[in-house]
């Protein structure tokens, strides 16, 4: 900035305006649009709902892969879709509930499937491993403990709801 | 600008090296009244502009883009309509010498004439003079093409109920309607295939081309039964040709499925 | 700052010359509202680029919800216009646009015809304006089809008949607007779609830069 005063000259004047005025026009253009499309981004994420899964004395300590349905509404589009959790009760009773999303890059793991590692669970794709209890083998590729979904037992069923960051830390068989 | 030998060049490119200082242009260059296009005449532009988005915004916020129903090609009752800028085809081709053995005509020589001669008004009015009173058979020409154009669209636009129009095209989503299993079995389903109401209500109640569907119906049984034998709205009586026990059977499966139906939703 | 990358820049690319030439032209006082109110009519080109402009944002935007497909587009037009927020503006803003971009493209047909603005030496730029009219009109009659309403659905049919109705490539026309001899349907919408967004308007925007171009060298045509 110069330190004399200097008078905005008629041309800078004009360009000033012509800015703003430029710059009116193009922000009522794109302000709805621009809100139109991160609309999904601000959408509040909807609470979460329990469904029904399996009936709790087919619970076992060893785990098993439980499927089950949900009406999803997927904008205009609504369907069926099938979700499915490795379930088993560990040492204190408690029921855990796995996700068969591997960490690494969303392959599904399944329970003792390589013959190598039979109290694991096995991802397929980058021979990813994780403990029973969900935790991620060291040195293979996953970088996170698999994640758990809410539960609760209403009646002796099972009912699983949102999927939850897994916590634990060491341990597992 | 220097050309040939001494000239140089940002590396091996073509952008010349030697750059003068740029100065925009002194008013006084142009003549008269003219005046700079940037920034002092898109000034002036762009005000009108901010007035016209300020305008245009207000008009999509106080009239929602309007939306029908979903399309539904056995909709017999719909009155097909262009855009408001087609109207004036589309009237055109509801007249004698524009239709029928004529169709050619008024679909394609008389548009084609029109926007042909739009095309090359250039080499058809070759005269020298602009003025629009100086050429007074384009300018005839024009006048005539838009007061017919004009006309047209009022001609057809005036016979439409717009707002009826509107009332009966509502959007609603198409599956506001339950689909409902239904018990063929049933010695109500064996009536309504008899008495051929299957014909046009379909095989799973939720009507066709001519009829409404049954499901969700404010009907009770006995109104059902009347239509049955009386018929409604475009509904011809003597529908129905079985006995009194067996309407009254026909009346009580439509009202089955229909309690089905509320149930599920 | 911004001048370094500014200098920076125009010391490779030597940018100043083209954004100066589109700038540094002088505006002639007959068409200059400031001096004779009645030059408004000279906005009514400008508006319709303007408006054109609107047309290709909100459509753009638009297609981030839409589906060409006969089962979900009405619904996912339905969806963004009642669930998205603003959804409702901004197919308003393509919808009422198209209609005021017909409006302007008129009123600029008509001022240009009526000054005779279109005789030599720019002949070729008025048959330029009149090919952009026609993509225009185009671009309304396959942008009406892509809801998928009612309205949609038998406007085209009504087209399609028409087009049939040309004598010899009649219905070689028709079918390939269509994409079926008969059904007016999946195939249709799916033709209509990739021709509303991908066909005319890179037509629209060839024609558009000759408009410019020509009218930069020609300049705007003289006072009455």
């Amino acid at each position: 900035m110069s330190e004399k005063k200097q008078p905005v000259s008629r041309r800078q004047f004009l360009n000033y305006s012509l800015t703003g005025v430029g710059g009116f026009m193009a922000a009522s253009m794109l302000a709805p649009m621009v809100r139109f499309a991160i609309d999904p981004v601000l959408e509040a994420t909807s609470g979460s709902e329990m469904h029904a899964v399996v009936d709790v004395s087919e619970i076992t300590t060893e785990p098993q892969r439980f499927d089950w349905t949900v009406n999803q509404v997927d904008a205009w589009y609504t369907s069926d879709v099938t979700k499915s959790a490795w379930v088993y009760k560990d040492e204190n009773d408690e029921i855990v509930a796995l996700s068969p999303t591997c960490k690494h890059l969303g392959c599904a793991v399944s329970w003792a499937s390589n013959p190598d590692y039979p109290e694991e669970f096995f991802c397929p794709c980058h021979e990813g491993r994780y403990y029973k209890s969900g935790l991620n083998v060291p040195d293979t590729p996953p970088n996170a403990a698999l994640d758990l979904f809410e539960y609760e037992v209403k009646d002796g069923t099972l009912h699983l709801g949102n999927i939850v960051e897994n916590t634990v830390q060491e341990g597992g068989a | 600008m220097k050309r040939g030998k001494g000239m140089k060049f940002v590396g091996d490119s073509r952008v010349t090296a030697d750059k003068k200082k740029f100065i925009p242009k002194d008013y006084s260059e142009f003549p008269g009244r003219t005046e700079a296009f940037w920034p002092n005449y898109l000034l002036k532009e762009w005000l009108v502009g901010a007035v016209f988005i300020i305008g245009f915004l207000c008009l999509t916020i106080a009239h929602p883009a309007p939306l029908e129903k979903m399309a539904d090609p056995t909709d017999t009752s719909y009155l097909p309509l262009p855009d408001w800028y087609f109207l004036f085809l589309y009237q055109l081709l509801k007249y004698k010498f524009a239709s029928a053995q004529f169709f050619v005509l008024g679909a394609i020589v008389i548009p084609g004439l029109a926007f042909g001669g739009l095309l090359l008004a250039p080499f058809l009015d070759r005269g020298k003079e602009r003025r629009p009173h100086k050429r007074p058979i384009a300018t005839g020409l024009m006048i005539l093409s838009f007061i017919a154009v004009f006309w047209l669209t009022y001609e057809a636009s005036a016979h439409v109920d717009w707002e009826e129009k509107a009332e009966n095209n509502k959007p609603e989503l198409p599956d506001d309607q339950p689909t409902v299993e239904i018990d063929e079995s049933d010695p109500g389903y064996a009536l309504y295939e008899e008495n051929s109401c299957i014909n046009c209500h379909g095989g799973d109640l939720t009507g066709g081309g001519a009829a409404p569907g049954l499901i969700g119906m404010e009907h009770g049984v006995d109104e059902i039964k009347d239509i049955a034998v009386n018929g409604v709205g475009q509904m011809p009586a003597d529908q129905f040709q079985g006995t009194e026990e067996e309407l009254q059977q026909l009346a009580d499966f439509i009202v089955s499925v229909n309690e089905q139906a509320a149930e599920e939703e | 700052m911004l001048q370094k990358i500014y200098d920076w820049i125009d010391d490779r690319v030597d940018i100043t010359p083209l954004w100066r030439d589109i700038a540094d032209h002088e505006v002639p006082e007959h068409v200059n509202p400031a001096h004779h109110f009645s030059a408004f009519v000279y906005c009514f080109g400008g508006l319709t680029f303007f408006v054109t402009v609107i047309q290709i944002l909100s459509g753009m935007f638009l297609t981030m919800y839409y589906v060409p497909d006969i089962e979900n587009a009405w619904r996912s037009v339905y969806y963004l216009q009642t669930e998205v927020a603003h959804g409702q503006i901004v197919r308003g803003m393509h919808h009422w646009g198209a209609s005021v971009v017909i409006v302007m493209l008129f009123l600029h047909t008509l001022r240009v015809f009526f000054q005779g603005a279109y005789k030599k030496p720019r002949e070729l730029n008025w048959m330029v304006g009149v090919l952009l009219f026609f993509v225009m009109l185009a671009l309304g009659l396959t942008g009406y089809l892509l809801p998928w309403d009612n309205k949609a659905y038998f406007a085209t049919v009504v087209t399609l008949e028409i087009a049939e109705g040309v004598p010899v490539i009649g219905e070689m026309t028709k079918t390939l607007l269509n994409g079926d001899p008969s059904i007016v349907g999946a195939q249709t919408l799916a033709r209509f779609f990739a021709i509303h967004v991908f066909f005319l308007p890179a037509a629209l925007f060839v024609l558009m830069g000759i408009h410019f171009i020509m009218i930069r060298k020609q300049g705007i045509s003289g006072p009455l």
